[in-house]
């Protein structure tokens, strides 16, 4: 579904990601893990079409489509959602206005008919319920005054709503506490199939017990370092980064 | 003393004035209208020189041949107007004014119990002209405030009587004709009296082709009496060749409320509001609300000011602009506290959204208190887009566009969630949103 061919992109001249490889099929779950600073959410920015990011080197390829062409709101409607790790306040835009801008944008793009207000409201019921987010909330403007768990919960609402193809989960259990956790994993879960695929990034295994990945990634100066599989999760958590840090130095690791 | 400027207009006025024969009017409305004359003779149209007009001179303006002659519009013009401006699902009277005078054909007005509704004469003629008249003005427009005194034929006298409620709000629909270009002077008063309460709309179309200039010089007088209370709309949807000059003077007695919603979207060349309160006694609420969106060759000015002059007072403004293209915008805001106004309340918040390179906004908050017990306060912000709200809309599949779109209406929401009249506010949350599709974004 997306490959990522030796990825290297810069902010202000400064270069953050140093050639990333990546190669992720329908179906699975890749966790990418890695210090403060290695270059994660810069990874999920440059996905996304951040334009504070410049791609300097190197492919991304969404089914046979070049991501790096398109503008942001095109991968989105091609199927990429970028779940915020800080999602926006945005006074005077309701909830509701927003999610049914955003979900004609993307049906007429996909080519399918635009949902009567009743078919709207029912999806929008069932996927509130899918992430228990208050019908309240739903009505609000736009994550403001939204704690912190509930505008992680209001990411995975939109993205129920959206149903994209692949999904970023940029640092979701951030600001969760453990009910909210299980909450938005579970939510999570039930949106896995075998048609689409997701990313999630995270600095801890907590969020992994609750999200299985099939793959984890450990990203450390915009390289990733070292791939296995969920037991490299559980590894880390144990003995920390230090020593990956200390073999990447050393040249003893082989990366891409 | 320095000489004005001495436009065009202001020697056309000056010579058609000398020129008409004397009206038959009161003895003491004839001297008036002379000394009012001979103010406007020796100041002249304001420039860049005055201070309240640093940023709008009128000398561009008014250099221009106009026609004082009124042109009656077509029948089918006034009938177009009038289903042009209509606000849908809204139940309201309807007042229609060609060029100033009363059409009670195309009117459906309160009974009188409710509202008394003349022209203008009457109140002139019977001596209550006399009582709400000033000459001082509080935003540098005195001499239009002379001009008009001197000069205007037509306009509308509303009169709320003692304790009426008007069931319904009066929608008044001000329509001008323009062959050439043109000149006129509305001038209207209206009081308020005690206790009685009114909701006013006022929108106003210029029947011209797209290269004919019209200038207009509207003064209205309100008079809100003791606990009096008036909601006004100033709806100010006009097309370019149309330039705008608003005076309006409140005066508030004791308990008595005035809100005001001035929204200017795109379109007139010149828009100028000068809007001034007069608090009068004490315990009133003031409440005046302004949103303005600016396109390319376009100028709206906005300068309000409010005297302070008894305790207890409060008053509220936020005004809220979007500036595009080449787009010029200015907001003024006086708040005079006097000594003897303690307990005063005085709130002032102005935003601006400059969303291109050659977009200008001039923001002056000028606030002047001599009183210690009072709470006052101002604040401006000169902004952009929010570059990450943008992108959240856009990941979110919502194109560029539609995303700006959403952030314009987003800061405007603070502005139109205060209207009450919910059918005049999902018509100016339409209007806006047509705007921003049309001119802003394409600015």
């Amino acid at each position: 579904m997306l490959t990522i061919k030796n990825l290297h992109a810069s902010v202000n001249g400064r270069e953050i990601l140093k050639g990333i490889d990546l190669q992720i099929r329908a179906g699975e779950v890749h966790a990418v893990m890695g210090p403060n600073g290695s270059g994660k959410s810069s990874l999920a920015s440059v996905l996304a079409g951040r334009d504070n990011y410049e791609v300097t080197e190197g492919e991304v390829w969404l089914d046979g489509k070049n991501l790096l062409e398109m503008k942001p709101e095109d991968r989105a409607r091609e199927g990429v959602f970028l779940a915020f790790q800080y999602p926006v306040e945005i006074p005077g835009v309701s909830n509701i206005n927003f999610l049914k801008t955003a979900l004609a944008g993307v049906r007429e793009y996909r080519g399918l008919p635009p949902l009567s207000a009743k078919e709207f409201l029912k999806l929008t019921r069932e996927k509130q319920e899918l992430v228990a987010l208050d019908s309240k909330m739903v009505n609000r403007s736009l994550n403001e005054g939204f704690s912190g768990g509930e505008k992680k919960r209001n990411e995975i609402f939109q993205l129920a709503m959206l149903e994209p193809k692949l999904s970023i989960l940029d640092e979701t259990d951030s600001g969760l506490d453990i009910d909210a956790l299980r909450v938005v994993s579970d939510g999570v879960n039930k949106l896995r199939t075998s048609d689409n695929a997701f990313i999630v990034i995270t600095h801890y295994q907590r969020l992994l017990n609750h999200i299985v990945p099939d793959f984890v990634h450990v990203l450390y100066d915009g390289r990733i370092v070292r791939s296995g599989d969920k037991s490299l999760a559980l590894e880390l958590e144990e003995k920390g980064y230090d020593w990956l840090k200390e073999l990447y130095h050393t040249g003893a690791l082989q990366t891409s | 003393m320095t000489l004005q400027e001495t436009t065009s207009l202001y020697n056309q006025l000056l010579e058609s004035s000398a020129a008409a024969p004397s009206a038959e009017e009161p003895e003491a409305v004839v001297r008036l209208r002379s000394s009012a004359l001979a103010r406007f003779r020796e100041k002249g149209f304001p420039t860049g020189k005055n201070e309240d007009w640093r940023f709008t001179s009128l000398t561009p303006y008014t250099d221009t041949h106009f026609s004082l002659e009124k042109i009656s519009p077509g029948e089918d013009a006034i009938r177009n107007a009038i289903a042009e401006t209509a606000i849908p699902g809204l139940d309201a009277y309807q007042l229609v004014l060609v060029n100033g005078s009363i059409r009670s054909d195309l009117s459906t007005l309160p009974d009188e119990k409710q509202a008394i509704i003349q022209p203008i004469d009457v109140a002139v003629s019977s001596g209550v002209f006399d009582a709400y008249l000033h000459e001082n003005s509080f935003t540098g427009s005195d001499s239009l405030l002379a001009l008009s005194t001197a000069l205007f034929t037509d306009g509308c006298y509303i009169n709320i009587p003692k304790e009426a409620v008007v069931d319904k709000p009066i929608r008044i629909i001000h329509i001008y004709g323009a062959a050439d270009n043109v000149f006129f002077q509305p001038r209207h008063l209206w009081v308020i009296n005690r206790h009685a309460r009114a909701t006013i709309i006022e929108q106003s179309v210029v029947v011209k082709d797209d290269r004919t200039l019209s200038l207009a010089n509207s003064v209205c007088r309100v008079a809100l009496e003791e606990d009096a209370r008036l909601t006004h709309y100033e709806l100010q949807q006009n097309a370019a060749g149309e330039r705008w000059l608003h005076y309006s003077r409140v005066s508030q007695q004791r308990g008595s409320r005035y809100d005001n919603f001035t929204f200017s979207m795109p379109g007139a060349d010149l828009i100028r509001n000068n809007l001034e309160m007069s608090l009068d006694d004490t315990a009133t609420e003031t409440h005046l609300y302004g949103l303005y969106l600016v396109g390319s060759d376009q100028l709206t000015d906005n300068h309000t000011a409010i005297a302070h002059q008894h305790p207890s007072c409060q008053s509220n403004q936020l005004y809220k602009g979007v500036i595009t293209g080449n787009g010029k915008a200015v907001f003024n805001g006086k708040v005079l506290v006097s000594q003897d106004a303690q307990q005063t309340n005085a709130y002032q918040q102005n935003n601006n959204l400059l969303l291109s390179d050659h977009a200008r906004v001039y923001a002056k908050p000028q606030l002047e208190i001599y009183a210690d017990d009072v709470k006052c306060s101002h604040g401006c912000t000169i902004g952009q887009f929010n570059p990450e709200a943008l992108f959240y809309l856009r990941s979110r599949g919502i194109d560029e566009a539609a995303a700006r779109n959403l952030l314009v209406e987003a800061f405007a929401y603070d502005i139109t969630d205060k209207m009450e009249d919910e059918p005049v506010k999902a018509y100016m949350q339409q209007l806006i949103h047509d705007s921003m599709t049309t001119t802003v974004v394409a600015g």
